[in-house]
C-alpha cells in the first residue's frame, strides 16, 4: 500500500478515526493491527519476518537487562544482530555475495557454481532491521530499559507510518509517544494533513513527472547529447529527494495525526555548504544511526588521525552497501568519504568552516558546489552498474553534436520544479507546516487550491513506487 | 471534541469541497480534453459514433481482424450492414476489452443519441482467469478512469492515486496459478483431473504424438493452450464479466436500448482434435450458460459458439476469435437473422457475389478496408477527410492484399497503379513496393522509388507506375501493394487506385 495511492487515502482516515474513538487501553492492538495489515498488503508471508525479528529482540533485550554487565549480555546482542543482520543478508546481499564468488570461482578455474535466491526483498527490511538493532544495542549499552510489553515493542518495530522507508526511529523516541494517551488535536490535525499534502505534491508532482524523464536519459544515454544528459543528471538529484522527502513527510504527517511526532529526515539538503553539513541535512535517521551505532564505537574522531580516515570511510562504505547490494552503492558511499575527508582538510585549509550567514554569496557559492558534486555522485547510485555510470560520464563529455533523440520536457514540469525549488529555499530550517501555519487564511488555502489542484491535474500517473523501497 | 473545533472543521471542510468544485470547474475547462486524449484516447471511438446512427456494434479485435487473402475484408459490423442497407450502423472496436470496458464505453454515448440497439460481443474466454487477470488489464483499465460518470475532477484524481486495477506481470500470473489450483472441474462423468493444473500437467508430460510417432512439441503446446483457456465453468455469482454485462443491461433499459448479445465462436473442431470431447463439453456448457442467463433476463443471444469451421480461424496456433471472410459473413449472418426481431421491414437477403473484382480504389475514407489502415489520418487529404500517413516510424502505407491466383491469367498481364503523394521534405526515400508470396517461387519483391516522379514539397501530386506482371508470380497467393517509406520525413498518400489489366 503505498503512500500515493487510493488505498492509502482510504485507509489511513479510516485508522485515524477509529484510533481516537476507542479507549486508550485498546489502541495498540488496533494500530499494531493496522501496522500489520499494511505491511501484508504488500506480500502477506511478509509478516512472519517482521514477527520472527521482533521476538527475537524482544526477548534478547530483556535477557540483556536481567544479565549484569556487558561480557555476559554480549551472546544475547550477537544473537540479535546475527538475526538481523542475517535476515538482511540473506534476502538482500544473498545474490550479491553469490553472483561475486561465482565471478571470484571463476576467474580462479573454481569449479564452483553458488545458488541464486529468487525471493522478492521484502519491503523496508532494511528499515525496521536497523530500527531493532539500534533497541537491541542501547539495551545492551544500558542507554535503554528493555520492553516488557510485547504489544509495544512489535508496535515499536512496525508502525506504519515509518514501517516501510522510515524515517529510523530510536526506542526511547517512539515508545513512549506510542504509549501516551492523546487527545484529538486540531493542531495536529492541520499540521498532519498539511505535511502530507506537501509530501504528496512533491512526490506525485516532482518526483513521479522527474522519473519519466530520467528514465529516458538513463536507460538509452547514447541517444541524448551532453546537455541532455546534464539535465538528465540534475534532475535526477531533484527526483530522489522529492520521492524521498515526499514520502519522509507524508510518514511524519500520517503519524502527527495520531499525536506522534517522528523525527524529521530532510533539512533542505541542497543548501548544505559541504559534504558534511549535507549528511546533516540527508536522510538524517540514516546517518545519525550510523553516527551513534557505527562511527561511535569504532571510535569516532577521538582517535589517531590515519584510524578517524579509516572511520569516515568505512561508515559512507557501510551507508552505500545499506542502500543497496550493488557495487554502485558502494562506490557512492565510498566517493561521499572521499569527499568528505578532501573538503575536510580543504576547508580547514582556506578556513571555509566558519560561518557564513545565510543566503550571503559564499554560501549560494557553496552550496552549488555541494549540489553539483552530489549530482554527480548520485550518477552511481543511479546507474544499474558500474559500467553504465562510467558511460554515463564518457557520453557526457564526447556527446556534444548527437542528435539522436532530443528530451523534451513540458513547461508545467519546469514550472513546478521552479516552485519545488522555491519553496525549499523558503522553507530553509523550517518545516511547511510551520511556516504555512503563520501565513494569511487566504495565502494558506491558495496554496492549498495550487497543491490540490497540481496533485490532481498533474501527477505522474504511472504506477511509480517510492524509489527507497527496494532498500 | 468540543464545539469550536468542530466548527472549525466544518468550515475547513465546506472551503474543501468549495475549492474542488471551482478547480473541477477549471479543470474540466482548461485541461479535462488534454488529459483525455492522452491517457483515454478510446473516447474518440465513442464521439466518432453519429448520433443519428441506429444499431452501435461494440467488440474487440473479432470484429476488425482478417486474414490476408481475404477479398473482403470487412469488419463484421461493416458485413451485418448488408443485410439493413437502409439503417446506419456503427462500429466501436477496442482490442483486448471485455464487458467492463463495454460497459463504461457504452456509458459514455451521449444522452441525445438516437441509437436504438446494441450489439455487444460476447467473448466465452473473456470470462476465464487468464483474461479477467491478464497483463493486458493495467493498461485498460487504466484507459477508462477518465470515462467513469464522476466529475472530471474526480475522475483524474482516481488516476493521479492508481485507483485501478493495477498489478505487476508476477502478481498477475499468480492470481491466475491460484485460481486454476481453486476451481475444481466437475463434470456429468468420471474426469481423472480435479483442476486445469492437473490437466494442463498430464497434457504436457503425456503430450500429442505426430504422424512419425514422435511428440508434436507445437501441438502439445496449443493443447496446453485449450486447456487453460476453455478449462473453467462459468460461475453467475461470481464472475466479474457477469457482473458487468449485468450493469450494460440495466443502463440498456434505462437508455431504452434493444440489446444483442453476439456470442462468438470458438475453435470447438480444433479444441476436439487436439485435446478431445471433455474440453469440447465446457465450451458448450459454458455457452449454454452464458444463453440461459441473459434469454432469462430478455436479453437477444446469438449463438454463433460452433458455427465456424477450423480453417476460418486465423490464428492457428492460438485460441482467438479472429475470423477469415466466410467466418465473419456467418457472424454477421446469424447476428443480422436476430436483428430481423427489431427491424423487420428493413432486413434484405444478402448473396455475396463471386464476380472477380479487378480494379480497387481506397481513398482513406470509411468503407474499403486494406492492411495498415492505422495509418490513416485526418492531418491533410486529396479527397475527402482523410489519407494514409508514413514516415517517421510508419513505414508503410495502407496495403493493398490480394489473392493473386484468383484472378484469371487472362486478366493479369499488367497491374496500373496511381495515386496522390504529398512528401512533406524532398529529403525522403518513399518508393512504391510490390511483393508477392507463393507456394512455387521465392518471395518476389519490386520497388520503384518516388523520386522520379515527385518532386514538389508540400503540395499533392500524382504518382503512376505500370508493373508487368511476371509469369512467374501469377499463382501468388498473395499480391502486396503499398508505398514503403522509412525516413523520418513525412509523405501523406491517398486515392490508391490499383487496376489488373
Amino acid at each position: 500500500m503505498l503512500f500515493n495511492t487510493i488505498d492509502y487515502i482510504l485507509f489511513l482516515p479510516v485508522v485515524i478515526i477509529v484510533y481516537y474513538l476507542i479507549p486508550h487501553k485498546f489502541r495498540w492492538i488496533f494500530l499494531l493491527a493496522a501496522s500489520y495489515y499494511f505491511y501484508m498488503s504488500w506480500k502477506v508471508e511478509y509478516i512472519f519476518l517482521i514477527l520472527f525479528s521482533t521476538l527475537i529482540d524482544y526477548l534478547c533485550g530483556i535477557r540483556m537487562e536481567k544479565l549484569p554487565d556487558k561480557k555476559s549480555r554480549a551472546p544475547w546482542l550477537i544473537l540479535s544482530l546475527f538475526t538481523n543482520l542475517g535476515l538482511l543478508f540473506f534476502f538482500k546481499y544473498f545474490n550479491f555475495a553469490s553472483n561475486n564468488l561465482n565471478l571470484f570461482f571463476q576467474e580462479f578455474g573454481i569449479p564452483q557454481d553458488l545458488p541464486l535466491m529468487k525471493f522478492l526483498l521484502p519491503v523496508g527490511i532494511s528499515f525496521y532491521t536497523f530500527q531493532t538493532l539500534s533497541y537491541s544495542i542501547d539495551v545492551f549499552y544500558g542507554r535503554q530499559k528493555a520492553e516488557r510489553h510485547l504489544g509495544y515493542f512489535a508496535l515499536y518495530v512496525s508502525f506504519f507510518p515509518q514501517l516501510v522507508a522510515g524515517p529510523i526511529e530510536r526506542f526511547s523516541r517512539l515508545t513512549p509517544q506510542l504509549k501516551e494517551k492523546h487527545t484529538f488535536s486540531y493542531e495536529n490535525l492541520a499540521n498532519g494533513l498539511r505535511l502530507i499534502l506537501y509530501g504528496l505534491f512533491i512526490k506525485m508532482v516532482i518526483a513521479d513527472n522527474l522519473s519519466g524523464i530520467v528514465d529516458q536519459i538513463y536507460s538509452s544515454p547514447a541517444k541524448y547529447n551532453s546537455l541532455d544528459i546534464l539535465t538528465g543528471i540534475f534532475l535526477y538529484s531533484f527526483q530522489i529527494y522529492s520521492d524521498f522527502y515526499g514520502y519522509s513527510i507524508i510518514a511524519i504527517g500520517s503519524a502527527l495525526l495520531m499525536g506522534i511526532k517522528i523525527m524529521d529526515n530532510f533539512k533542505t539538503p541542497y543548501l548544505s555548504k559541504n559534504i558534511a553539513e549535507f549528511w546533516q541535512r540527508w536522510h538524517i535517521s540514516l546517518s545519525t544511526w550510523f553516527r551513534d551505532y557505527l562511527y561511535f564505537p569504532l571510535g569516532g574522531n577521538r582517535v589517531a588521525k590515519s584510524r578517524w580516515v579509516i572511520n569516515i570511510l568505512i561508515v559512507f562504505i557501510a551507508s552505500g552497501f545499506w542502500h543497496g547490494a550493488n557495487w554502485t552503492f558502494i562506490i557512492w558511499g565510498s566517493l561521499y568519504g572521499i569527499l568528505y575527508l578532501f573538503e575536510n582538510v580543504l576547508n580547514r585549509k582556506l578556513g571555509l568552516k566558519k560561518k557564513h550567514p545565510k543566503f550571503s554569496a559564499v554560501h549560494i557559492i557553496l552550496a552549488l558546489k555541494t549540489f553539483i558534486f552530489v549530482s554527480f555522485i548520485w550518477v552511481f547510485f543511479r546507474s544499474q552498474s558500474f559500467n553504465d555510470a562510467i558511460n554515463i560520464f564518457k557520453l557526457l563529455f564526447e556527446n556534444w553534436h548527437v542528435s539522436t533523440a532530443s528530451l523534451s520536457i513540458p513547461s508545467s514540469i519546469w514550472i513546478f520544479l521552479f516552485i519545488f525549488i522555491f519553496s525549499d529555499i523558503v522553507l530553509y530550517n523550517k518545516r511547511f507546516d510551520t511556516w504555512i501555519d503563520r501565513l494569511s487564511y487566504i495565502y494558506r488555502w491558495s496554496i492549498y487550491g495550487v497543491m490540490i489542484f497540481a496533485i490532481i491535474a498533474f501527477a505522474g500517473v504511472e504506477n511509480f513506487p517510492f524509489i527507497y523501497f527496494q532498500f | 471534541m468540543n464545539r469550536g473545533i468542530i466548527k472549525k472543521i466544518t468550515i475547513k471542510l465546506v472551503s474543501l469541497i468549495l475549492l474542488l468544485v471551482v478547480l473541477n470547474y477549471i479543470y474540466k475547462f482548461f485541461f479535462y480534453e488534454k488529459d483525455l486524449q492522452r491517457y483515454s484516447d478510446v473516447i474518440n471511438l465513442v464521439r466518432a459514433v453519429p448520433n443519428d446512427v441506429d444499431i452501435v456494434y461494440i467488440g474487440e479485435s473479432s470484429n476488425n481482424s482478417f486474414r490476408d487473402d481475404d477479398i473482403d475484408k470487412r469488419p463484421i459490423s461493416a458485413l451485418i450492414s448488408d443485410y439493413f442497407p437502409d439503417l446506419k450502423i456503427y462500429d466501436i472496436t477496442k482490442p483486448a476489452s471485455h464487458s467492463g470496458i463495454y460497459k463504461i464505453l457504452l456509458q459514455n454515448i451521449p444522452e441525445e443519441s438516437q441509437v436504438k440497439t446494441i450489439i455487444v460481443t460476447l467473448n466465452l474466454r473473456s470470462f476465464n482467469t487468464v483474461w479477467i487477470h491478464s497483463k493486458l488489464e493495467t493498461s485498460l483499465q487504466k484507459s477508462m478512469v477518465l470515462l467513469k460518470p464522476y466529475p472530471p475532477i474526480v475522475n483524474r484524481f482516481l488516476l493521479s492515486f492508481n485507483a485501478y486495477d493495477i498489478k505487476t506481470e508476477e502478481e498477475r500470473v499468480r492470481q491466475i496459478k491460484e485460481i486454476w489450483e481453486k476451481d475444481t472441474l466437475h463434470f456429468p462423468y468420471k474426469f481423472p483431473f480435479k483442476n486445469v493444473l492437473e490437466w494442463d500437467k498430464w497434457m504436457s508430460k503425456t503430450g500429442i504424438k505426430g504422424a512419425d510417432g514422435k511428440r508434436d512439441w507445437d501441438k502439445t503446446s496449443l493443447a496446453c493452450q485449450y486447456i487453460k483457456t476453455y478449462g473453467f465453468q462459468i460461475d453467475t455469482m461470481n464472475n466479474p464479466r457477469i457482473k458487468d454485462f449485468d450493469k450494460i443491461i440495466s443502463l440498456a433499459k434505462m437508455r431504452g436500448w434493444n440489446l444483442v448479445f453476439n456470442l462468438l465462436a470458438e475453435n470447438t473442431e480444433k479444441a476436439k482434435k487436439l485435446v478431445g470431447k471433455d474440453i469440447v463439453f465446457l465450451m458448450k456448457e459454458n455457452g449454454d450458460i452464458l444463453k440461459k442467463y441473459y434469454r432469462s433476463r430478455g436479453i437477444t443471444v446469438v449463438d454463433n459458439l460452433n458455427v465456424i469451421p477450423d480453417d476460418q480461424f486465423i490464428n492457428q496456433n492460438w485460441t482467438t476469435e479472429h475470423y477469415a471472410e466466410n467466418g465473419r459473413k456467418l457472424i454477421a449472418k446469424n447476428v443480422a437473422s436476430a436483428l430481423k426481431r427489431f427491424y423487420p421491414d428493413k432486413y434484405k437477403e444478402v448473396e455475396y457475389s463471386n464476380i472477380l473484382q479487378t480494379s480497387f480504389f481506397n481513398n482513406c475514407e470509411d468503407g474499403v478496408i486494406w492492411g495498415q489502415m492505422s495509418s490513416v489520418t485526418s492531418e491533410t487529404s486529396f479527397s475527402g477527410n482523410k489519407s494514409s500517413k508514413t514516415g517517421n516510424g510508419i513505414k508503410y502505407s495502407i496495403v493493398f492484399l490480394y489473392p493473386l491466383k484468383l484472378i484469371p491469367d487472362s486478366l493479369k498481364n499488367e497491374i496500373d497503379i496511381a495515386f496522390k503523394v504529398k512528401p512533406e521534405s524532398d529529403n525522403h526515400n518513399g518508393a512504391l513496393i510490390i511483393q508477392a508470396k507463393g507456394r512455387n517461387f521465392k518471395n518476389f519483391s519490386q520497388n520503384f522509388s518516388l523520386k522520379g516522379q515527385i518532386n514538389q514539397v508540400g503540395k499533392w501530386q500524382d504518382f503512376h507506375q505500370t508493373f508487368i506482371i511476371p509469369d512467374s508470380i501469377k499463382d501468388a497467393d498473395l499480391i502486396k501493394i503499398y508505398l514503403f517509406n522509412p525516413s523520418n520525413n513525412i509523405i501523406y498518400l491517398d486515392d490508391f487506385k490499383i487496376d489488373f489489366e
